[in-house]
C-alpha cells in the first residue's frame, strides 16, 4: 500500500456523506460512511423505523487507500481510484425519486455496462436458501424467449459503448434445452466473451455431460462462472443444504477437462464461519486444476435472498476480511499490503490498450469499494505463484498509462483526416495509412514507458507486452494461460447500499419487458429494490408440465434429478466414491 | 490430499496453509506457450510480415527487458526516479 505522491497512510479519521435505503421500507434516506475503531461503518437512520449500522470495511486503513487523491497544487484532482464513467445515452429520465428508484437505465448513472445479465431462467436443481431465484418460493415461472432473449442482447450491442462480455444466470441457466443455442444467439450478437454462472448442472451428467460440454463450447461458449464454495461435503450442506456434492463438482472439472473446455472461473459465496475456512483449500484446488482454471471469485454473502437480517449480521463478511482470510491462509503471501487493487484501477489502461489495438473497450468504472483482484503468475526460479505486481511496479504503469491516455484521448474521437479534405476517397486511404503509422508509434511509445517499470524478465513479461501491442482477444486469451485471476467482489444489500456504488455500477440485468422495452438494472438494485416488481410484470404461469418436467424443451424429468440430489439434500450414491 | 491438510473439530479438511507451490508450474509454462504458439501461427496465416516482424520486436523487447533489469539494479532507487522522469518526459512529448 503506498501512494505515488509519497504520502503516507492517513491518520485522518474517514468521513463521508452519501444516500443509501432503509432497509425495512426501502425508502432512500441520508448516511454517513465513517471511520470508528480502525473500521469503515455506514450508519443511517430513517424516520420510522430508526438506527441501522453495517460494516462496510473491517480494514480502515486499505479503505482510505483506495479512496486516496493525489492533487495537483491548485487542488484538482489528478489521481484516485475512483473513476468518472463513459456513460451511455440513458434509457429513461430521472425522476425526483432520485437513484435507485429509476433504474431501466437512467440519467443519473455514471457507468456504461461491461458485463451484461440475462437470467435465462427462475428454475433450479438446487435451493439455496441465501437465492432469490426460486420457482417453488416464488411461485411463478421466468423464462424469457428465444425472441425475448433476443432483444435484450440487442439491446446492449446497440449501445455506442457495448458491453464485450454476456453471463447467463438464473435459476441455473443449463436446465434450458436450448442453453447450447443462446450461446451462438450471444456469439451472432458480437459478443466476445461468453459465460455462464452455473453449479455445474448441465456439465456434471455422467452420461453425455462432456459431449454437451464441448457443444457449448463449440457453440461460442467461453467460461464457466462455477458455484464452488469448497472442497468438503459439509461445507456444501451448509450452504446448499445437499449432501456429497464435491463428487458432483468433481465431474464438472472432469468433463471440462475431457472436453478441452479450459477457461473455468471458480466461484464461492463467502459467509462468516461457513466459508471462510475454506478460503486457502479453494486457491489450493485452483491452482492444482491450473490448466482448466483461469480465475477464482470471492463473493461475500449479500442479502438479497431468503434470509433473516439477524442472520445476515452473524455471517456479514467485507472484502477486506476476504482479502484478510486470503493473506493469513496463504502465509502472507497475498497480502493485503502490496496484492489488490480496486478493478477501477485499470480505467485508462484498459481504454488506451482498446484504442491502440482497434478494439472494443470494456469500461471498468466500477466504483472503488465494489472488488478488488490480483493476478498470480507462475515465479520461474521459485516454481511458486507470485503476485503479479512482483514483476512491475502497478501504480506507476497505472499512473504512465493515465497521462499516456490523457494526451492522446482526443485521437479517439477523431482520427487523422489529412489527405481527405483535399483527395476525397483517394486521400481516405492515404489518412488511414497515416493513422496506421501513428498508432504503431504510439504503441512503441507506450512500451517502452511500461518497460521503465518492469521488474522482472521472463516469458510472462513477453506476453505481457504481446497484450500490450496487440490488445485483442487472443493475447488477453494466452496471457491469462500464464496466470491465476483472483477477485473479490461484494455485491450490496439494503443494508449498506451506498447511492455513490449504485451510479457506477458496471454490471446490467437486461429484461424482456412485455411491452416490448428492455429494461436494464444494475446488479445490486435489480436484487435489492427491483426484482419482485419487474419479475411480476413478466412472470409466467407454472404450469403442469413445468411443473412434471424438470428441462420443460428436452423432457429430462423431475425423478432423474432426484436420482442424483435428493429433496432432502441426500444423494443416492454417495457412499460410492468410485463411481462419482 | 496432500499432506497439509488437518481435519477441524467440525470434521472438515481444512488447510494449514495454501502454499502457492504449483505442481504443475512446467505444465502451466507449457500451455501458455502452446496457446502463444497457436497464435504466433495464426498470425502468420494473416500476415508472414507482420508476424515475423512482430516475433522480433518482442525478441529484442526480452533482450532490452534483461539489460535494463541489470542497469536499475546500477542506478540505485533515487537515481532511476530520475531517469524515470526523463524518460516520461520524452516519451510523452509532441503528444
Amino acid at each position: 500500500m503506498y501512494h505515488l505522491d509519497g504520502t503516507d497512510i492517513l491518520d485522518e479519521l474517514y468521513y463521508r456523506k452519501t444516500f443509501s435505503v432503509c432497509p425495512e421500507c426501502l425508502k432512500r434516506i441520508p448516511a454517513i460512511i465513517e471511520e470508528d475503531d480502525g473500521k469503515i461503518f455506514m450508519r443511517k437512520t430513517c424516520k420510522e423505523h430508526g438506527d441501522f449500522e453495517d460494516i462496510l470495511s473491517s480494514s480502515a486503513k486499505y479503505y482510505k487507500w483506495t479512496h486516496y487523491q493525489k492533487k495537483d497544487k491548485n487542488g484538482n484532482v489528478v489521481w484516485q481510484f475512483e473513476k468518472d464513467g463513459e456513460a451511455n445515452p440513458p434509457d429513461c429520465a430521472a425522476d425526483d425519486r432520485g437513484c435507485p428508484y429509476n433504474c431501466g437505465l437512467c440519467n443519473e448513472h455514471l457507468s456504461t455496462c461491461s458485463l451484461a445479465l440475462i437470467d435465462l431462467t427462475n428454475r433450479c436443481n438446487f435451493s439455496c436458501n441465501f437465492c432469490y431465484a426460486n420457482i417453488e418460493q416464488a411461485g411463478y415461472w421466468i423464462e424469457p424467449s428465444l425472441e425475448d432473449i433476443d432483444r435484450i442482447m440487442k439491446h446492449f450491442r446497440s449501445k455506442p459503448i457495448p458491453p464485450p462480455a454476456i453471463m447467463f444466470t438464473g435459476g441455473e441457466p443449463t436446465v434450458r434445452k436450448d442453453f447450447p443455442e443462446i450461446c451462438k444467439m450471444a456469439k451472432d450478437n458480437g459478443f466476445q466473451e461468453v459465460i455462464v454462472a452455473t453449479n455445474g448442472y448441465g456439465f456434471q451428467r455422467k452420461n453425455g455431460g462432456a459431449e454437451w460440454t464441448k457443444r457449448c463450447r463449440d457453440m461460442g461458449l467461453d467460461t464457466l462462472y462455477f458455484q464452488f464454495d469448497g472442497i468438503n461435503d459439509a461445507t456444501y450442506e451448509k450452504t446448499r443444504g445437499i449432501k456429497g456434492l464435491m463428487k458432483y463438482k468433481m465431474r464438472v472439472i472432469d468433463n471440462c477437462r475431457k472436453a478441452g473446455f479450459d477457461s473455468i472461473v471458480l466461484v464461492a459465496t463467502i459467509a462468516s464461519g461457513v466459508t471462510d475456512i475454506e478460503i486457502g483449500n479453494i486457491i489450493q484446488f485452483a491452482i492444482n486444476n491450473v490448466d482448466i482454471v483461469r480465475g477464482i471469485t470471492f463473493q461475500p454473502v449479500s442479502l438479497c435472498g431468503r434470509i433473516s437480517a439477524e442472520e445476515m449480521q452473524e455471517l456479514r463478511i467485507t472484502n477486506a476480511d476476504v482479502i484478510k482470510e486470503i493473506e493469513k491462509q496463504t502465509g502472507g503471501k497475498l497480502s493485503m499490503e502490496n496484492a489488490w487493487y480496486p478493478l477501477s484501477t485499470i480505467t485508462e489502461f484498459g481504454r488506451l490498450i482498446a484504442y491502440l489495438a482497434d478494439v472494443e473497450p470494456a469500461e471498468f468504472t466500477c466504483h472503488p469499494d465494489c472488488g478488488f483482484a490480483t493476478y498470480l503468475a507462475v515465479d520461474p526460479d521459485s516454481g511458486e505463484m507470485v503476485p503479479i505486481m512482483e514483476y512491475f511496479d502497478p501504480l506507476e504503469v497505472i499512473d504512465f498509462a493515465n497521462r499516456f491516455w490523457e494526451k492522446i484521448k482526443h485521437k479517439e474521437k477523431k482520427s487523422i483526416q489529412f489527405f481527405e479534405n483535399m483527395l476525397g476517397d483517394f486521400g481516405k486511404t492515404l489518412d488511414e495509412g497515416l493513422n496506421f503509422l501513428d498508432k504503431t508509434q504510439l504503441r512503441a511509445r507506450f512500451l517502452l514507458g511500461v518497460l521503465q517499470y518492469m521488474r522482472k524478465p521472463g516469458k510472462l513479461m513477453e506476453m505481457f507486452s504481446r497484450l500490450l501491442m496487440n490488445g485483442d482477444w487472443e493475447s488477453v486469451s494466452s496471457f491469462s494461460y500464464g496466470t491465476l485471476l483472483i477477485s473479490s467482489m461484494h455485491f450490496q444489500d439494503a443494508y449498506n447500499m451506498d447511492i455513490e456504488r449504485t451510479k457506477r455500477c458496471i454490471v446490467h440485468f437486461g429484461v424482456a419487458m412485455p411491452d416490448g422495452t428492455v429494461k436494464e438494472l444494475p446488479f445490486c438494485t435489480m436484487n435489492t429494490l427491483h426484482r419482485s416488481d419487474i419479475e411480476k410484470q413478466v412472470a409466467k404461469k407454472i404450469t403442469q408440465k413445468v411443473r412434471d418436467e424438470f428441462d420443460t424443451t428436452v423432457g429430462q424429468a423431475r425423478q432423474d434429478i432426484e436420482l442424483e440430489i435428493m429433496p432432502n439434500g441426500g444423494t443416492k450414491e454417495e457412499e460410492d466414491d468410485t463411481d462419482a | 490430499m496432500p499432506e497439509e491438510v488437518i481435519e477441524n473439530k467440525d470434521g472438515l479438511k481444512v488447510r494449514k496453509l495454501a502454499e502457492l507451490k504449483t505442481t504443475t508450474a512446467k505444465e502451466l509454462e507449457d500451455a501458455m506457450l502452446k496457446r502463444v504458439k497457436y497464435f504466433k501461427e495464426q498470425n502468420e496465416k494473416k500476415s508472414g510480415f507482420n508476424s515475423s516482424l512482430q516475433n522480433t520486436f518482442f525478441k529484442a523487447f526480452s533482450s532490452v527487458l534483461d539489460l535494463k533489469i541489470n542497469v536499475d539494479k546500477a542506478l540505485g532507487e533515487e537515481n532511476l526516479k530520475q531517469v524515470h522522469k526523463v524518460i516520461d518526459n520524452i516519451l510523452l512529448f509532441g503528444l
